[in-house]
């Protein structure tokens, strides 16, 4: 191992960033499948198959938690530590505390998808790891926190990368909404089960502040600040206006903080915060669509890279579905829109958009870009790259498109009326319409997690090739050193 | 004054701006909603629930059945005529945590309760295509015959009490309970009497038809019942409920 | 306590304030990013900060494009 990247493995510390790696795709293909299934039991409920652990409501928080903390946690841990080390110029502050937190944030992962197979959960959106699984993410975060301060204070030049300053925004915002939104009284020392410290409007509202901003800082900001390393690098040319960085960095981390409200409109929320919500959530357009400009106009002059280039064209297009969903976003938050897509598939299709549109699929880009470079070699197929490439796309629009239909059409049969003044429909004639936007759904979804197999056999392939270069380059050296 | 420059190149006052422009939006709209006294309505009938509704709940919340059913009505006329009047803050000031949902997979459950006869929920929850014939909801055979596990009530009820909920413990607190809630009320959230009070509940209503145990269904029903039946609007006018929105 | 600053604790107003001054600090941020020639091609210099450590890289095709970096 220690001759599949000569050079650069002692200036840098490219063992954390390979095992992040490593498990950010294991993990992604692992929730993905997930995904899958539980997409298929909303559309052929036997799935569920009447054993407790892989219903329905058991196993989407396994789902959400394996692709955002396991598969989005491990790409941002692994590309944080590549782009501190290789911006900063400068090895990776304790082997030691970084290994710790590969370990800890693995063992929360894990510890926690099998909890809530077995019952325990907070009920908390995106927040369902029970007690003791919140107390070693804490301790994980603080050391993830050390580790990244300390290096950046070992850089050798005075300005700090605009990416480290949204992978840092990233970690403290991720550690207060974690602290707060956490706070519950257990039962007992030994007892798994707590119960949260707020109750009801309150509780909701903490609730929403921090699922909102789980997508802000930990699925937006962490993946700008990938999106402003690996773009320019993978381009070749440097981000389009670096002073555009700059007011993009500063809006987008005041403004993320004001939309969460917009999770609770028409509900006991009182009404000025939920209309704060929503003003904020359009002002959110201006910063978004900055970043993404910036982004995309980092290629300008250079679009011919588009053609010939599939990892230029994985970030380009996550760039793409970040501006669909930044503008989808806000028109959702309007309260007019928000009473007919709230409470349907309107908003799981939103968040897929955004989640395999714009996060995956810029870390896909930024995974081509990384992994020849942490073995020291080149990748095993760029044609398996496009072949990712269309199976992702395509599944994404399935994935899309059917939850449009599925969300936007129950919202209109829940609300009209007939002539009589009464309802048109009752709910269950809804469900029975959902049916077939939901295997369309499951179908984009198993193209997603194809693609994802795709990569992992690349990735496979490339590392096995790093090996035998190593192995071959040895066995040069061995008869050089013999000859002489 | 601070130049943009030293921001850039000192890791410590960035984070603390960081920290600064991060911090505002969630202070500005989550403090107040502990301190503006208009948050949460003043209606009557509001209790926390019995030990029995009690873990009813959280076996609700285990199941993850907030994933596809919301527990907030919202002020429209199709969701006034489909599950009843909209839903109030006070409804819910004793959820910790709060079960509003996010989807409506299924129907909303805010004011479920008394619509259905118990028969019929335990047969829903056996088997929901058995009286729903279009529902994607799961079976849930495992709540009748899984035992009630109640063995640690009394911690549950105490750690609730730790933050608010005003289960009692001494003569002060029960007497405050009977002076707020009435004696009936204020017996049922006695931490001493738990377990008496949850085997009395399940056996008198025998929500699961099985008369000789009390079983995970007992209490899911219990709780499904109870749901949204608290406040009794015919009290109030209209116009009281909106000066709170 | 003096009357102003007991305006400034009630929170429909703190709230406002709060507001305008982090919209004042906004617009200094702007105008400090965007006035000033020398300060503009100092900030823009650091976009060719990920391209410092070619080192190893030498030769792939992440290395930045010799035009691009004498443009500036």
């Amino acid at each position: 191992m220690a001759h599949a990247a000569t050079g650069s493995s002692e200036q840098y510390n490219y063992d954390i960033i390979r095992k992040f790696t490593l498990m950010a795709l294991v993990w992604g293909l692992l929730g993905m499948s997930v995904g899958v299934y539980i997409a298929s039991e909303l559309a052929w409920p036997f799935l569920n198959l009447d054993i407790p652990q892989i219903t329905f409501g058991r196993l989407r928080p396994v789902h959400t938690t394996l692709v955002i903390f396991g598969f989005g946690g491990s790409a941002l841990f692994a590309t944080s530590y590549y782009v501190v080390q290789r911006t900063c110029q400068t090895r990776l502050y304790s082997d030691m505390l970084a290994t710790f937190t590969f370990w800890g944030w693995q063992l929360a992962v894990g510890l926690g998808a099998l909890s809530y197979m077995l019952g325990h959960t907070q009920s908390r959106e995106y927040a369902e790891f029970e007690w003791p699984i919140d107390l070693l993410i804490a301790v994980v975060w603080v050391a993830y926190f050390w580790v990244y301060v300390q290096t950046l204070k070992r850089r050798s030049q005075p300005h700090i990368y605009v990416a480290n300053w949204f992978y840092m925004a990233f970690i403290l915002a991720t550690a207060i909404l974690h602290i707060f939104n956490n706070l519950a009284v257990p039962v007992d020392l030994f007892s798994m089960k707590s119960y949260s410290l707020f109750s009801g409007v309150q509780d909701a509202m903490t609730q929403w502040w921090y699922g909102h901003n789980a997508v802000g800082f930990f699925l937006t900001a962490a993946f700008l600040g990938m999106m402003y390393y690996f773009v320019p690098k993978q381009a070749g040319r440097p981000v389009y206006s670096y002073r555009l960085s700059i007011v993009h960095f500063w809006a987008l981390s005041f403004l993320y903080m004001w939309v969460g409200a917009h999770h609770l409109h028409w509900t006991a929320l009182p009404d000025w915060t939920s209309t704060l919500a929503a003003t904020f959530s359009i002002m959110l357009l201006l910063p978004s669509w900055g970043g993404m400009i910036n982004g995309i106009m980092t290629l300008s002059g250079a679009w011919e890279k588009l053609r010939t280039d599939p990892i230029m064209l994985f970030l380009i297009t996550a760039l793409s579905f970040y501006g669909m969903s930044t503008f989808e976003g806000p028109m959702m938050s309007l309260k007019s829109v928000n009473a007919l897509s709230h409470y349907t598939d309107w908003t799981i299709g939103h968040v897929h958009s955004g989640a395999l549109g714009w996060v995956a699929m810029v870390s896909f880009g930024s995974f081509y870009h990384l992994i020849p470079r942490l073995y020291d070699t080149r990748l095993y197929s760029t044609r398996l790259v496009y072949v990712h490439f269309w199976l992702a796309t395509i599944g994404i629009l399935l994935y899309i498109t059917s939850m449009w239909v599925a969300g936007i059409f129950q919202g209109l049969m829940l609300r009209s009326f007939d002539e009589f003044g009464s309802l048109a429909y009752t709910f269950v004639e809804t469900v029975a319409f959902l049916h077939k936007p939901y295997v369309v759904r499951a179908l984009g979804g198993a193209f997603f997690v194809s693609g994802v197999v795709v990569m992992a056999y690349n990735a496979l392939m490339t590392l096995r090739k790093a090996r035998v270069e190593a192995a071959e380059l040895e066995a040069k050296l061995a008869a050089k050193m013999a000859r002489a | 004054m601070i130049k943009h420059e030293s921001i850039e190149t000192n890791a410590g006052l960035l984070i603390i701006l960081t920290m600064i422009v991060i911090s505002i939006g969630g202070l500005v709209e989550i403090v107040p909603l502990f301190y503006i006294n208009t948050t949460v309505e003043k209606v009557e009938g509001v209790r926390p629930y019995s030990p029995l509704e009690l873990r009813g709940r959280d076996i609700y919340q285990r199941e993850g059945c907030y994933l596809c059913h919301s527990q907030m009505i919202r002020p429209f006329r199709d969701e006034w005529l489909r599950y009843g009047h909209y839903s109030l803050a006070a409804e819910s000031k004793y959820d910790h945590p709060f079960q509003w949902g996010s989807k409506r997979t299924g129907p909303d459950l805010a004011r479920v309760g008394g619509k259905y006869s118990n028969e019929w929920h335990v047969a829903h929850l056996l088997n929901p295509r058995s009286v729903v014939p279009q529902s994607i909801m799961p079976n849930y055979p495992w709540l009748l015959e899984t035992d009630l596990d109640y063995s640690d009530i009394a911690e549950r009820m105490r750690a609730l009490k730790k933050t608010g909920v005003p289960y009692s413990e001494t003569q002060e607190e029960y007497d405050r309970n009977v002076a707020e809630f009435g004696a009936e009320v204020a017996d049922k959230l006695d931490i001493l009497n738990a377990e008496e009070n949850l085997m009395k509940q399940a056996l008198d209503n025998d929500y699961d038809g099985q008369r000789s145990r009390v079983t995970e269904m007992d209490a899911l029903v219990a709780y499904l019942q109870v749901l949204g039946t608290m406040v009794d609007f015919s009290k109030y006018n209209e116009g009281y409920f909106t000066e709170f929105r | 306590m003096p009357e102003w600053f007991l305006w400034f604790t009630r929170f429909e107003n703190s709230k406002i304030v709060a507001l305008l001054l982090f919209f004042v600090a906004f617009c200094g941020i702007l105008i400090y990013v965007y006035t000033g020639k020398a300060r503009g091609q100092r900030l823009e210099s650091y976009k060719y900060m990920p391209f410092d450590d070619e080192d190893s890289d030498a030769g792939r095709d992440g290395e930045v494009e010799e035009d691009e970096r004498r443009k500036s």
